[in-house]
């Protein structure tokens, strides 16, 4: 509810214009990002568990910023990052007991929540949750609740809070909305949450089938002239800033231990992928392989925080 | 057989089922044993005479003492800014508790479990458990002596109740309620049922359970003179409670 006592400034936040001919100009002040990684390249990313004392899990995610953002920061040439990194914590209270009014359950009642930092994004969120949130949520307690063993936990709720503090774009700064445009940025935000929590429950020494991870996978076409060979191509771990348009992509939350997919989320047309010939898989199906090897990757680097997280708590004692 | 690594994440696998049989921390898929948390791997052996197979369990508290030398070297930056690790056990039927009483009626008591004693970290007498157990009730003791941050920690706690009839084993249709707890009281008990959605049960009819701290009238801590009474050292007055055995 809007406070009619006082004058407030819009409820979104404003940004400077920024006109067209500022980015044709050859100062290079608003260059597009290039993406320098490999297709199948991953993002590096850094992982720590136990940083919130008050909670009984925690854990803090980082994805590496993309070569322009580095640049831009070591020579900033513009106030205007050229991109943004995923930055996020996660924080695990419980098992602690259900409230008062709700029924008897025999398995642990998983909650999740995701929030954005007001200043996550380049268009500011507000403080109260909107449906990309709650629908990250659903999608998070989804790809937790598949790892979960919730029957050694009766009686008991868990909480899982994410705040995200840098969000991903969902394109290029500069670019108009077009037409297959969708929140991509979304996704890569799930990815990490998945894997940030899945720490933090490690943390909280909840039972686990698996440690599970999160991974994107994306067809994504770069051509600037469109005559050029204009299939699109699949990448792992898109910054959606470095690309001109994505067609289609995935998220997996994924357990390697025991090869199970928890959460698929896919979303665009995956129909025009451009794969070997000898490759007989659909475009989906290349996608959501994509996705389980990002999540893989993401994997290696979950496991090692969880190890240096046990091996934290014996040297404290 | 393959060695066991000596510390799991879930997810590793740690063993086949023909060779062990799986124990808490643990899950099985396929005829083999996984880890379900991060931990130390313990394997518990069986006892000679039985035809049984060693447990394996994933520790939740620290290692024993031969593996702890084994433990990869961590920068010591991160122990100054740690606490302890805490233990989230869960309360279930027969583990010991220690709660505080909350409320007294005529017919219960209700109680917030302040800690589920392990049972297998008291029988091996591990120093630095014991260390822990005993802070934990100095805790206890400075949130026992704040009435005014009860009600904002009982709610973060499981509630349970001591019926009337699990207060002690003998003369159970004499028990008063009053005479046997006040609010304050902290009570060692044995869970004897998860019981509805709101409330453990919980019982105190033997030697071993009862209050094992509490406060007189006036404030002071009382000691145990018998098993229903306890004696303020200050005022020499005494009161009456469901004293547990002193050890």
């Amino acid at each position: 509810m809007a406070d009619r006592r006082r004058i407030n400034g819009p409820p979104g936040g404003t940004r400077p214009p920024v006109f067209a001919s500022l980015q044709e100009s050859s100062t290079g002040v608003a260059n597009r990002a290039q993406r320098q990684r490999q297709p199948a390249g991953l993002r590096k990313i850094f992982l720590k568990t136990g940083l919130i004392p008050t909670a009984s899990g925690s854990s803090y995610l980082e994805f590496e910023p993309s070569a322009s953002l580095a640049a831009a920061r070591s020579n900033p040439k513009s106030l205007i990052p050229p991109s943004s990194a995923l930055k996020l914590a996660c924080t695990v209270h419980g098992p602690k007991p259900l409230p008062r009014s709700a029924a008897f359950s025999p398995n642990l009642v998983l909650t999740t929540h995701v929030k954005y930092a007001p200043f996550a994004a380049r268009k500011r969120k507000g403080h109260i949750r909107d449906a990309s949130e709650r629908d990250l949520g659903v999608h998070l307690e989804t790809a937790l609740r598949g790892a979960i063993i919730a029957e050694r936990w009766p009686k008991s709720g868990l909480d899982i809070t994410l705040t995200i503090i840098e969000a991903e774009d969902d394109r290029w700064w500069g670019d108009a909305p077009d037409s297959h445009d969708a929140s991509w940025g979304m996704m890569n935000v799930l990815a990490g949450c998945i894997t940030a929590a899945s720490a933090a429950i490690a943390d909280a020494h909840i039972d686990c089938l698996d440690l599970v991870s999160g991974g994107v996978a994306a067809l994504v076409s770069d051509d600037s002239n469109q005559s050029a060979s204009s299939a699109p191509r699949l990448m792992l771990d898109i910054d959606p800033a470095e690309h001109r348009s994505i067609l289609s992509a995935c998220v997996v939350a994924y357990m390697p231990a025991r090869d199970e997919i928890t959460e698929l989320w896919l979303k665009g047309d995956s129909s025009r992928a451009a794969l070997d010939k000898d490759d007989g898989r659909t475009g989906h199906e290349a996608l959501i392989d994509g996705a389980v090897d990002a999540a893989r990757g993401a994997n290696t680097v979950l496991a090692e925080a969880v190890r240096e997280s046990i091996a934290r708590s014996f040297t404290q004692v | 057989m393959a060695s066991l690594p000596p510390i799991a994440i879930p997810g590793q696998r740690l063993g086949p089922l023909s060779t062990y049989s799986a124990g808490p921390g643990t899950h099985v898929q396929q005829s083999f044993i996984y880890a379900s948390i991060a931990g130390p791997v313990v394997a518990d052996l069986a006892q000679p005479k039985s035809q049984t197979r060693p447990t394996l369990r994933v520790s939740r508290g620290i290692p024993p003492k031969d593996q702890a030398g084994s433990m990869p070297a961590v920068p010591a930056i991160a122990s100054s800014m740690m606490s302890k690790p805490r233990y989230n056990t869960l309360p279930a039927v027969d583990s010991i508790v220690l709660a505080r009483v909350t409320r007294v009626q005529k017919r219960q008591a209700t109680i917030s479990i302040l800690v589920v004693l392990d049972e297998s970290a008291s029988q091996s007498q591990d120093q630095s458990r014991t260390a822990s157990d005993n802070d934990n009730v100095a805790s206890i003791l400075t949130s026992a002596a704040n009435p005014e941050n009860h009600s904002s920690t009982d709610e973060l706690r499981f509630q349970a109740l001591i019926r009337k009839e699990d207060v002690r084993a003998v003369e159970k249709d004499r028990v008063v309620m009053d005479e046997m707890f006040r609010v304050g009281d902290i009570v060692r008990g044995s869970v004897i049922s998860l019981g509805d959605q709101s409330f453990y049960y919980i019982t105190t009819a033997r030697n071993d359970l009862g209050v094992v701290m509490a406060r007189s009238d006036a404030g002071n801590m009382m000691f145990p003179v018998s098993w229903k009474e306890m004696r303020d050292p200050v005022t020499g007055t005494s009161e009456q409670r469901k004293v547990a055995r002193p050890f």
